[in-house]
């Protein structure tokens, strides 16, 4: 079975020749299915890995010179390779999706390039899931970056170049940090290896506690840009709003996980929770964490445009996300996953629903969706159940990662939090929920109003079915995930 | 004194903070991107500083082998060539979104273009080209 372990350095390479095969081809609807037949192989070894992994545990995978230090290594454990297997599925999905929708919002000279782009980022994500060495996590980081922007300013609006030139310069602040931070860490570690970086540290962190805080400092602020933290958020309302309705199901329900799930890698397999937790640095992430799910809450309500209500929406849950990481304990990284897949998967199905919500009425005030639950029934339920989930209704995934959170939280004696976490789930409701009534019920809503009216066809509905029926999946079985990605977090 | 025997440390520190006020501070995008240099060639700065050892060769082995004692570590090197190649890449993109938006804006001051709200949203509502 050796051979399985080559499976994720041949996923990222396969997904990148792909990507940069498709310019010989000039038929759009080759490119589709070629991008789909790609994506879908390699979702296939994913889930052989995944299987792999679930037998035999974690392993590494030397990409250079085997059995040294020396090359670049990749490690895939129980959460790299769950995580990479249900991003990897929701680019699938939502690359389906595009295939039906992408030629009403782009020029179609522009189509080739979305696909490149959507590789290269797929790519460059699984890379920065897998990868053990720092700096190789660095050049897929940027690759991300440039690439998520790339499919932003691909509809060439005003508004989508302004929102791309606002994203790139934060996100070069955030890589200028990042690397000056790898730098600091070589020159204090003199490896680029996160295992034997963590080994070093080990050795004598008492005597560099000032540079290792300097260090954890850069990092979370590179990163908090990078992955929407509360105050450094201002540039995601704009980008995942104009973007297309694909980009911004990939915007909001993978590239930010994938950095997120870099400073989790950072802080469990390089420094270790120990010694984070003698940094008064997770302090500062959980209070920036609960006020990012209250302040992106309070603006969401404000919004009128439904795209940027989704987009605040997803401030608020990287907020439970960096909440869960800023608990400092290695079951609160595991929720902070846990709650990655789910937003992942509940994310791109309500940016989907909403795209066809707008495509279909032509407008994308909320104000004009006033029964629309008549008008388009079955896109109404799915973004209803998204919904659901975001504020936090039993059994779906938002639910169960608010419950564990309380749990790990009271176990903590942090008590506040409990009240953190439940006014946010009251302001998610007061933000979602008149969306849904106004769209189902009221008798001066329906007036006028034709049953069916605007169905959206049923090749656009069915991505989002798959996708909802993996969130309503991921929620049953939320003991088994959360029971596999416990054997991650506390591998090392 | 040891910041100034480690001057080299100093001058790149000195010069990211250059740079990252120059890159938030500054309107005009322009500069702004010159910044985002700045900061990168620091971090570069800092990076060969700490991978130098006075008096050692680089590893390029022509004449026969002397010794590990006798070469620098090359990876540092290795990781600036890298890091050159990203700034590029990401420079190069900023001053096309730069063209890009001087065509569309017909200004490169940043606060005025997030200021526009009004006319690039009734923009957006418009179908697209086909």
């Amino acid at each position: 079975m050796q051979i399985i372990t080559s499976f994720p350095l041949v996923k990222i390479f396969i997904i990148l020749l792909s990507a940069f095969s498709m310019p010989l081809i000039h038929n759009r609807r080759h490119i589709k299915i070629i991008s789909i037949i790609f994506l879908s192989f390699s979702l296939t070894l994913s889930l052989i890995t995944l299987n792999y992994v679930f037998r035999n545990g974690a392993f590494y995978f030397n990409a250079g010179y085997p059995d040294t230090f020396l090359g670049i290594q990749l490690y895939i454990g129980p959460v790299e390779t769950l995580l990479s297997s249900v991003l990897e599925f929701v680019i699938l999905v939502v690359v389906w999706f595009s295939a039906f929708s992408i030629d009403e919002e782009i020029r179609q000279n522009r189509i080739k390039f979305f696909y490149i782009l959507i590789h290269l980022l797929t790519a460059s994500i699984l890379g920065i899931i897998y990868t053990n060495d720092i700096f190789n996590g660095y050049v897929f980081i940027e690759v991300a970056a440039l690439a998520s922007c790339g499919i932003i300013v691909i509809k060439e609006k005003k508004e989508n170049i302004k929102a791309a030139t606002k994203y790139i310069i934060m996100s070069t602040i955030g890589s200028g940090l990042l690397l000056m931070g790898i730098a600091f860490i070589y020159s204090y570690t003199g490896h680029l290896n996160m295992d034997l970086i963590h080994l070093e540290i080990l050795e004598g962190y008492d005597d560099y506690f000032k540079s290792l805080l300097i260090i954890v400092a850069l990092y979370t602020a590179g990163l908090g840009v990078k992955s929407a933290m509360f105050p450094l958020h201002i540039w995601l309302p704009d980008a995942h709003s104009s973007a297309p309705t694909a980009s911004s199901a990939l915007l909001s329900g993978v590239v930010l996980k994938g950095f997120a799930y870099f400073l989790i890698k950072f802080m469990d397999r390089m420094l270790g929770f120990e010694i984070i937790n003698q940094l008064n640095i997770l302090p500062i992430i959980l209070i920036l964490g609960s006020s990012g799910m209250i302040f992106g809450s309070l603006s969401a309500i404000f919004q009128k445009n439904i795209k940027r209500l989704i987009a605040y929406s997803s401030v608020a849950q990287m907020g439970y996300i960096f909440l869960a990481i800023g608990l400092g304990s290695p079951f609160g990284a595991v929720i902070a996953v846990y709650h990655m897949m789910g937003h992942a998967v509940t994310k791109s199905a309500l940016f989907l629903c909403s795209g066809l919500m707008i495509e279909k009425t032509g407008k994308n005030e909320i104000s004009n969706y006033r029964g629309l639950g008549f008008e388009m029934p079955i896109t109404f339920i799915l973004f209803t159940l998204g919904a659901l989930s975001m504020v936090g209704i039993p059994i779906l995934p938002g639910f169960i990662s608010k419950w564990y959170l309380s749990i790990e939280s009271i176990q903590l004696g942090k008590f506040l939090l409990i009240f953190v976490i439940l006014l946010s789930s009251l302001l998610n409701a007061v933000y979602y929920f008149p969306i849904i009534i106004n769209g189902f019920f009221g008798i001066e809503n329906l007036e006028n109003r034709v049953y069916k009216s605007k169905r959206a066809p049923y090749e656009k509905l069915a991505p989002i079915i798959v996708l909802i029926t993996a969130m309503l999946v991921l929620g049953i079985f939320s003991k088994d995930v959360l029971d596999f990605l416990i054997t991650g977090i506390n591998a090392l | 004194m040891t910041l100034l025997n480690n001057y080299y440390e100093s001058a790149s520190i000195i010069l990211f903070g250059i740079g990252l006020a120059t890159l938030m501070l500054n309107r005009n995008l322009i500069k702004k991107i010159i910044g985002m240099n700045i900061m990168d060639t620091s971090i570069f700065l800092f990076l060969v500083a700490k991978g130098y050892i006075t008096g050692r060769k680089a590893p390029i082995i022509t004449t026969g082998f002397e010794g590990i004692d006798a070469y620098v570590n090359p990876i540092p090197s290795a990781l600036i060539l890298t890091g050159i190649v990203v700034a590029v890449s990401v420079t190069a993109f900023l001053l096309a979104l730069t063209v890009k938006i001087y065509e569309a804006y017909g200004t490169v001051d940043l606060e005025i273009i997030l200021n526009l709200k009004g006319d690039a949203y009734a923009d957006n509502n418009k179908l697209p080209l086909g």
